[in-house]
Formats: C-alpha cells, sequence, structure tokens
C-alpha cells in the first residue's frame, strides 16, 4: 500500500511541477513591448517542434508581438526544404497570427538569409528597429568589422530610446563549457555598451540557458537552446546568477516603462528564471 | 663631376629599402601602401565583375520565397563562374600581397596580449573538411568561423558582401552573396 502510495506521488510529483512551472509570471501591462528571445533553434527536430508549440499555447495569456532570434536560424543548408523545415513549419501558428521575426545571424547562418523577408532584416547583416520606448540593435557578432562598430557607435550615440538592447550570436559573457564567452568581442563591445547606457543583453550561441550576475551593471542573457541543447555543458561560475541546461527553453519578456520583466520556460512548460530588472536601480529584486 | 655624384646619391634614395623616399614616405611604409593599394583594385575589379554578372539578373532585394533566394544565388555563382574561369588561387593574394597578409595575420596573432584573438581564432563548432578551390562554393552546412575583430581593423577593409574568413589555418575571402571562395592563402595561421 505505501509503496501504491509512493508510485502515485511520484508519477504526479512532474506533473505537479509542471503546473506550478507554468504560471505565468509577466504582468502583461497594456501597451507594454512583449516579446520572445531565443536562438540556435533551427535544426528541425522535434524538441524544436515542441518548444514552438510550447511558446503558441503561451502566447494565449502573454500575447507577444515579435520574435529576436539570436543566430544559428537554419541549421545545415539553405534550401527550401531546410527554411520549410527548419523555420516555416515549426512556427507556422506564430506567424499566422502576425507575430513578427526580428533574426540576427549565427555562425551556422548564410548571408543571403538577411534577405529572406519573414526575417526582417530589410537586406542587411546588422540593423536596428524600434518598439515603444525599446531600440533593439541586431548584431552580426560573427564579422564585427570596423563599419559594424562605428555604425553601432552612431546609432546608439543617436538613439534616445529609454532601453537600448543589443542582440546577437555569441555571448560575452557564459559559463558553458563548449565555447565559453566571447572575450574578444567583449572587450571590443562592452565599453560601447557602459558608456551609452545598454542594461540588457541577449546572446545564443551556447546551447544552454544562462543569465548573469550583472556585470558592469549589465544583464546578460544567454538563450541558445531552443533547438539545440548540450545537457549538462552549464558550470556555473561566479558570473551565474541563473543557468539550465536540462532541457530546451526559451524566453519571454516585457517591458513596460522602467521595468523589464522576463520569465524562462522549458521545452515542458516548467519556469526555469523570472524576474525584473529596473532601468533605474538595475537591479532585480 | 659634382652632376655624377648628385645623380648617385637620387639613385640611392630611391632603391634603398628602409631609406626615405622622394615624397617623404618611408620605403617600407610605400611599398606596404602600394600592395594595399594593389589588393583594393584586385577586389574592386572582382566586385565590378560580379555588378555585372547581379545586372543581368532579374533583381531581388528580398524574398519571402526561400527557394527563389536560393536560386538566385546558385545563378549568381555560376555566372561569375564562368566569367572568371580562369582565375586561379593567388590572383588577389599575389605574393607581395601575401607576405603582407602573412605579416599583418602573425603580427597580430602572436602578439603576447594577443589571447583574446587567439581564443576566437580557435574557438570553433565542428566542421567538414573541405578542398578549398578558388570559384568553389564554400558549403553552406559547413559553419562559418568568426573573424577576430582585432584582426578585422587591421586588415585592409573590404566592400560590402565580401568577409575573410579562416578555415583551418587558410584564409579564404569569401564572397558572402554567392558563397564562392574568390581567392585563399594557405597556411596562414601559425
Amino acid at each position: 500500500m505505501k509503496s501504491i502510495r509512493r508510485f502515485i506521488w511520484l508519477a504526479l510529483l512532474p506533473v505537479c511541477l509542471t503546473l506550478y512551472g507554468q504560471k505565468l509570471t509577466l504582468p502583461v501591462h497594456p501597451n507594454s513591448v512583449r516579446f520572445a528571445a531565443f536562438g540556435d533553434m533551427g535544426n528541425g527536430k522535434t524538441a524544436q517542434y515542441e518548444v514552438a508549440s510550447r511558446m503558441n499555447a503561451i502566447r494565449k495569456e502573454f500575447p507577444f508581438d515579435f520574435v529576436i532570434t539570436l543566430g544559428d536560424n537554419i541549421y545545415g543548408g539553405n534550401t527550401a526544404s531546410d527554411f520549410r523545415k527548419k523555420f516555416e513549419l515549426p512556427y507556422k501558428l506564430l506567424l499566422d497570427a502576425g507575430v513578427k521575426f526580428y533574426a540576427s545571424l549565427g555562425n551556422h547562418d548564410a548571408a543571403t538569409q538577411k534577405t529572406y523577408k519573414p526575417f526582417n532584416m530589410g537586406g542587411q547583416q546588422y540593423y536596428t528597429f524600434r518598439k515603444g520606448n525599446v531600440q533593439f540593435f541586431a548584431l552580426d557578432s560573427n564579422y564585427m568589422s570596423p563599419q559594424q562598430i562605428a555604425w553601432l557607435t552612431k546609432e546608439l550615440e543617436n538613439s534616445n530610446a529609454d532601453w537600448k538592447i543589443p542582440y546577437f550570436h555569441h555571448p560575452l559573457y557564459s559559463s558553458a563549457k563548449f565555447h565559453g564567452p566571447s572575450v574578444e568581442l567583449r572587450e571590443v563591445l562592452e565599453p560601447l555598451f557602459i558608456e551609452y547606457g545598454v542594461q540588457v543583453v541577449f546572446a545564443g550561441h551556447e546551447h544552454v540557458y544562462e543569465r548573469t550576475k550583472p556585470q558592469h551593471g549589465i544583464h546578460y542573457f544567454v538563450e541558445g537552446a531552443a533547438g539545440e541543447l548540450r545537457k549538462g555543458n552549464l558550470k556555473k561560475t561566479e558570473v551565474t546568477a541563473v543557468g539550465y541546461d536540462q532541457d530546451q527553453s526559451f524566453l519571454l519578456v516585457e517591458i513596460s516603462g522602467n521595468d523589464l520583466d522576463f520569465q524562462a520556460i522549458s521545452r515542458r512548460g516548467v519556469t526555469i528564471d523570472h524576474g525584473v530588472i529596473s532601468r533605474i536601480s538595475g537591479q532585480v529584486p | 663631376m659634382r652632376n655624377i655624384f648628385c645623380v648617385l646619391v637620387l639613385a640611392l634614395a630611391i632603391s634603398c629599402p628602409g631609406c626615405t623616399s622622394l615624397d617623404g614616405q618611408s620605403g617600407p611604409a610605400t611599398v606596404k601602401k602600394v600592395t594595399i593599394q594593389d589588393f583594393g583594385e584586385r577586389v574592386t575589379a572582382y566586385v565590378r565583375l560580379r555588378k555585372s554578372a547581379e545586372d543581368s539578373q532579374a533583381a531581388l532585394k528580398s524574398s519571402k520565397d526561400s527557394a527563389e533566394i536560393e536560386a538566385h544565388k546558385i545563378e549568381l555563382a555560376s555566372m561569375i563562374i564562368s566569367a572568371r574561369s580562369s582565375a586561379r588561387q593567388g590572383d588577389i593574394f599575389t605574393p607581395k600581397i601575401s607576405a603582407e597578409f602573412r605579416d599583418i595575420i602573425r603580427k597580430t596573432v602572436q602578439s603576447p596580449d594577443a589571447q583574446a584573438v587567439r581564443r576566437t581564432v580557435q574557438d570553433k563548432d565542428p566542421e567538414k573538411i573541405v578542398t578549398l578551390r578558388v570559384n568553389g562554393v564554400y558549403p553552406e552546412d559547413n559553419p562559418l568561423q568568426t573573424t577576430s575583430p582585432t584582426l578585422l581593423g587591421r586588415l585592409p577593409e573590404l566592400p560590402a558582401d565580401l568577409g575573410y574568413r579562416f578555415i583551418g589555418r587558410t584564409l579564404v575571402l569569401l564572397d558572402n552573396k554567392s558563397r564562392l571562395i574568390v581567392d585563399f592563402l594557405p597556411d596562414v595561421l601559425p
């Protein structure tokens, strides 16, 4: 009898955890800027479809308007069949619902992706766009040329947005073992981010989820596990605030006034991280 | 006699490597400038050739049809290949240009304070071994190595849609529009 009870309890535990984890922590304020952020998704495998399906389900509660991709959008080629299997089909429901994708390129992506209309890159390898009080800067971290650095400097300098959010493929900080942080890129970009008041940065490349403790006042998110996954690859370090490498995941973000709320959710619907970053204090309470 | 002496001094000033030339620039600096200029002209000639191939295609700024993008790229590549069918390795990276590039890359990568640069150059995803040849297509299922930002700041600037990429120890001049290998410089990394 005792063992049956234990069996039932163990069987129910994951369900309870899932139900608990599925709870939306984002406030869903009217007129807020709402988006999803994820990378390293385009492999066309079952897990990518499951993550997409989870996003679609949660969109009923959290109607996000757009997605920023953190690179490695399409792995293994750029034929029509690749695009269909690795982008158009998994995200069909989101695309049909009018969710716009703003892509950045990873090291597995062909430069010709910039001309693919649903990626909204406007034919540019790096570009900027604005939503409400937020300006986004999609960078090509695989080829950080002096021209791109000059462009970014000028755009950051000219921006009067409350929130300036750069996103790109290679993480400036990462505690994952496979690649680790892109130190040279950090030496180039971080001084600009500090100078122009950037507070949040999104990257992919490492197939895990990680949020850093603020580094020089900047919160760095790594979300490169929306299709690919390197289970057990995360070795938390002193920069890690929260990390997760046990399942595929994606990130939801809401910006309203001076607050940026975030919630990282696994493929199975478990909340793996959540919080709010204040533009004024820079702290996650 | 005095005239002959003047001519000799002048000839020495012009020919002596490392000596100051008539326009006030040092010898090696002038050679470097001319070499980089030569590289720029060769690259410009390639871009002109590509432009003329593009002009004969139906224009494609963007498309929601990935098949159309792919077909456009393949058509462009095939036109470039026929337009420069006699192109060989070294047409752009001539011996002089190669020596200049090797010098820049060696100094950048081997400098004692260039740990971060070496890390960028060494960090890569697993890739297939590719036989490099001019006018060959760099496979799209192979990841692209990140090019060091420091190095990009030291190598001559390239026009849009051309890039420097390392494939193994080789520096490749890659056409991003057609994915064609324009030229390459082997064994350039230590």
